[in-house]
């Protein structure tokens, strides 16, 4: 007959034995070599490992974490016909309300339209006629909007080519991304943020441009003293140009030096604005740009000045109701008329209205410019469109011949070429790309589709990887550190029985490991941390039963009934100990982001795992000695 | 090897000195957070933009805010770190510039004869960190109910407002520590602060544990005289337990960034913690038994 000791011990050695499997793939996958790995993935084998491994967090090895969110706000002006004043002033108002409170968009939205008595009809009629039936089939069209996206960012960051990416939903609007070992995340960011909004844009004559800046001027020069005057060094006054006040300026005349694109490389390093101090005081806005080409210009140096007063509530009423101005993707290296070399951004003066949506563009293949082309040699993107497209296209380019027509994607244009001749078969091109790495980013942006609405990236944290190798390396020295001297300890303080305790202890962080791998959880940093927080739970369960059986020991008990009601005892109180801990641990699984979710789950699975190892395991070793003989004293 | 043998050291009788002593110093972190020096909340909780950056040669504070000046963003918080070289740049919070650590690196580019490497960037938008913040406090709050009905359940009532009340204590006490020395309340403090509060307690239910034993057993002695005696005779328990804690956390105290400050709360935890089952958790308990209690009969 099996003896119930015997049956303990089968138990035990069935974990143990199931634990050591469960870890064999993380610790075989770590011995591999990059040429074993890149083989078993050639022949489709590493997946068998892959799936098994404990995974190593972004802390650790380096990586991204984005969390974007859908702009609401943008998603329901972009569905919204006929806007009046009115309609922005009450979205304007539920944005703000809604960023500062953080309650639900469409309940605010909601109170926001009753306080103000609106009538939603009147811009949604096609969504039915009570303000409720609107605001229940707007949210339903953002939900719908948020599904989109979710697949959308899927497509774009599958053919971006990350191994095992995390993309998921949180909360209602939320997307989280994580994609490890990333090595340039500004790139990776842009591909997921785009919106990838593509527009076909005709800029506004070169005579409606110039009357809109001299307005901007005259209005700075004499309704408002409270824009900034910019701080002008001594030294810094390249702009040689003075205008008298009544002459008749033209946009040429206006903008002054011309530069030409010659792409030297050479720093300048002071950092004040390029203005001359006469000049400023009498066009405030036109002496902040430069003439290149038939654009308007701005020196990197000046662009934040510009964009200030461009944005500026009161100058916007001072822009056409029919147009916008948008800036350049890219600066553009530039040499000036004295050898001057300077980073430069275009802005351009476009219709409102969109010539041709990019919905129809029905391929997008990065390439490179053929002999010949403006582009020859550069990196490009090669678009196509389908029927209806290439229609609207044909008829788009056939009645602006002469006219520009600007390429715009999210808001940012790419080029501006003139029309030449009628275009039929839809067919168009980006160029003024960097490198052919953002052409094919680009083109994969473009190929997965617009997302429904932009979308803010609210959070975003990179670590480096040698900062994860430094943080792993510090973290697993510490961690044996703290072990070993803890182990040391329990071997002083409680002799042989301390040599059961430490059993247990390297036990518990086996099975707490295995059952990571099992679950197919990732490490990170602060998992780190609750596992050797694990240890001190761990060595308590077992402080608590040896401090016990000392007790009923002194109290004239055999060793065998001393071991027997110390267990007893101590149990209640390691249970209620461990109760209380889990509950704290579940607490922050529940709240947790990232790195409070990692500590706690390690933390959940040490109670679980040091119940099992100082209760069972060490008792199971007590009762096999204690079975063989009669034990008169006790090594503890 | 055994440091303590049948203790009878009158706890309950120095109770009053401890409570005024945890009054005294609960008050002065009460002054420090509110009134004078507030918490160093991180930007997990205000919101903003930080980059760690090491450099290939020696940089100083002066030149990288000179190269920060040419994306307007001279304002940041420049620290030098631990590292060789290393600086965390805190940028404030612009509304329309989207890519700071982008606009960082461009930045730190201009910067002439130092190659530099970005090792880690966090940008937390200001919603973030509102919605963090709500969500620490909710979870410290309804961790605090939970435990406090698991031990009316377990125990008795007054068993959970010892318990609770010497939670409070621990969790006011290092907040309280924290701001006098201004460190940074971060997420990974706030798991701190729940582990300091798991901790705690474990010694408190270690305690009250005995304490129900003893009320068994010795049915006709006074509440006080019980207690004491559970004190004492849990004292080797808490003891050694604490030891070992401690041992571990000084350890870790040594680890980098986001751990050593959690380490350091746990330092302050595990001192707090002992300190308060024995002194607080204990005497709550007699209060409650002998004023409160005992009026209602």
């Amino acid at each position: 007959m099996f003896k119930k000791t015997n049956v303990r011990f089968i138990i035990i050695s069935v974990a143990i034995v199931l634990a050591l499997y469960s870890l064999y793939w993380t610790f075989a996958y770590n011995t591999f070599s990059d040429n074993k790995i890149e083989e078993l993935r050639s022949n489709g084998k590493i997946e068998k490992y892959e799936d098994r491994i404990i995974r190593v967090g972004l802390d650790l090895q380096g990586g991204m974490h984005v969390v974007l969110e859908l702009d609401l706000p943008k998603l329901i002006e972009s569905i919204a016909s006929n806007k009046t004043p009115q309609f922005y002033s009450i979205l304007n108002a539920t944005t703000e309300e809604y960023k500062k409170t953080g309650d639900d968009f469409f309940n605010v939205f909601k109170r926001q339209v009753e306080d103000n008595n609106f009538k939603l009809v009147r811009h949604f009629s096609d969504r039915g006629y009570k303000n409720s039936e609107i605001i229940s089939s707007l949210k339903d069209e953002s939900k719908d909007a948020m599904r989109r996206a979710l697949e959308i960012i899927r497509n774009r960051i599958d053919q971006f080519g990350v191994s095992e990416p995390t993309i998921q939903k949180a909360g209602q609007y939320r997307i989280i991304v994580e994609l490890a070992g990333i090595q340039d995340p500004a790139s990776a960011r842009n591909l997921i943020q785009s919106t990838a909004l593509m527009e076909f844009i005709l800029l506004k004559d070169p005579e409606v441009t110039q009357s809109f800046i001299i307005s901007v001027d005259n209005y700075l020069k004499t309704g408002r003293k409270d824009i900034e005057k910019p701080e002008i060094s001594e030294e810094d006054t390249t702009v040689e140009l003075k205008e008298s006040k009544d002459k008749a300026i033209s946009v040429n005349d206006l903008l002054g030096m011309t530069a030409v694109d010659v792409g030297i490389e050479q720093d300048s390093s002071d950092t004040a604005l390029v203005v001359d101090e006469e000049i400023f005081s009498e066009r405030p806005f036109s002496s902040l740009l430069r003439n290149v080409g038939s654009r308007i210009g701005i020196p990197e140096r000046n662009v934040y000045a510009v964009r200030k007063i461009l944005n500026d509530p009161e100058i916007r009423k001072l822009i056409p109701y029919d147009s916008k101005v948008l800036w350049s993707a890219k600066p553009k290296r530039l040499t000036m008329q004295d050898g001057k070399t300077e980073n430069y951004y275009l802005i351009y003066h476009v219709n409102r209205e969109t010539g041709l949506q990019g919905k129809y563009v029905t391929k997008a293949q990065a390439t490179v410019g053929g002999a010949g082309t403006t582009s020859a040699g550069q990196p490009i993107v090669n678009l196509n469109m389908n029927n209806e497209g290439a229609k609207i296209f044909s008829r788009l380019t056939g009645a602006n011949i002469g006219k520009n027509l600007a390429i715009v994607l999210d808001d940012k244009v790419y080029m501006a070429p003139t029309i030449k001749v009628k275009i039929p078969n839809g067919a168009s091109y980006i160029e003024g790309l960097e490198s052919i790495g953002e052409a094919k980013n680009i083109a994969i942006v473009i190929r997965a589709g617009a997302l429904p609405a932009p979308v803010d990236v609210i959070e975003e944290r990179t670590i480096g990887p040698s900062l994860g190798r430094d943080s792993i390396q510090t973290g697993i020295k510490v961690g044996i550190i703290g072990f070993l001297l803890v182990i040391v300890f329990m071997f002083i303080y409680y002799r042989l029985s301390g040599l059961l305790a430490d059993m247990a202890l390297i036990l518990n962080i086996i099975f707490v490991m295995a059952i990571l791998a099992m679950l197919r959880a990732t490490l990170t940093l602060p998992g780190l941390a609750g596992l050797i927080l694990t240890i001190g739970i761990a060595v308590d369960a077992n402080v608590l039963i040896f401090e016990r059986i000392r007790e009923e020991l002194e109290k004239g008990k055999t060793v065998r009934a001393a071991i027997e009601s110390g267990y007893a005892r101590a149990f209640i109180t390691i249970l209620d100990a461990n109760v209380t801990t889990g509950i704290t641990a579940l607490i922050l699984m529940q709240f947790g982001t990232g790195p409070v979710k990692g500590f706690a789950t390690t933390l959940l699975l040490g109670i679980i795992a040091s119940m099992f190892t100082a209760i069972f395991v060490t008792r199971t070793f007590y009762n096999y000695i204690t079975d063989r003989k009669v034990l008169r004293t006790l090594s503890i | 090897m055994r440091f303590f043998k049948e203790t009878n050291i009158p706890f309950v009788k120095f109770s009053k000195t401890a409570v005024t002593a945890s009054v005294i110093f609960l008050a002065i972190s009460l002054i420090s957070i509110f009134l004078l020096k507030g918490l160093n909340y991180g930007i997990d909780f205000t919101g903003g933009s930080l980059s760690q950056v090491r450099f290939d040669s020696t940089a100083t504070t002066g030149e990288i805010r000179q190269a920060l000046s040419s994306v307007n963003l001279q304002n940041s918080i420049i620290q030098k770190t631990s590292g060789v070289n290393e600086f965390l740049i805190r940028a404030p919070q612009i509304e329309d510039m989207e890519d700071i650590p982008g606009e960082i690196r461009r930045g730190l580019e201009t910067l002439k004869n130092n190659s530099f490497e970005i090792r880690r960037t966090e940008h937390v938008g200001p919603k973030i960190g509102k919605e963090l913040r709500t969500a620490a406090i909710w979870a410290i709050v309804s961790a605090i109910i939970v435990i406090g009905i698991y031990i009316t359940i377990r125990f008795k009532f007054q068993f959970a407002v010892g318990a609770v009340v010497a939670l409070i204590h621990d969790v006011l006490f290092t907040l309280g520590i924290f701001s006098l020395l201004q460190l940074e309340i971060s997420l990974s403090t706030i798991a701190a602060f729940l582990t300091i509060v798991g901790y705690s307690l474990n010694d408190t239910i270690v305690l009250y544990d005995r304490v129900r034993e003893n009320m068994k057993k010795r049915r006709l002695e006074k509440i006080q005289d019980i207690i004491n005696i559970s004190i004492n005779e849990t004292l080797s328990r808490t003891i050694i337990t604490s030891l070992t804690t401690f041992i571990v956390v000084v350890v870790l105290s040594f680890a980098p960034g986001e751990v050593r400050i959690f380490a350091i709360a746990m330092i302050i935890g595990v001192i707090v913690g002992t300190y308060s089952s024995m002194n607080i958790a204990g005497p709550v308990v007699i209060y409650w038994q002998q004023n409160i209690h005992a009026k209602k009969k």
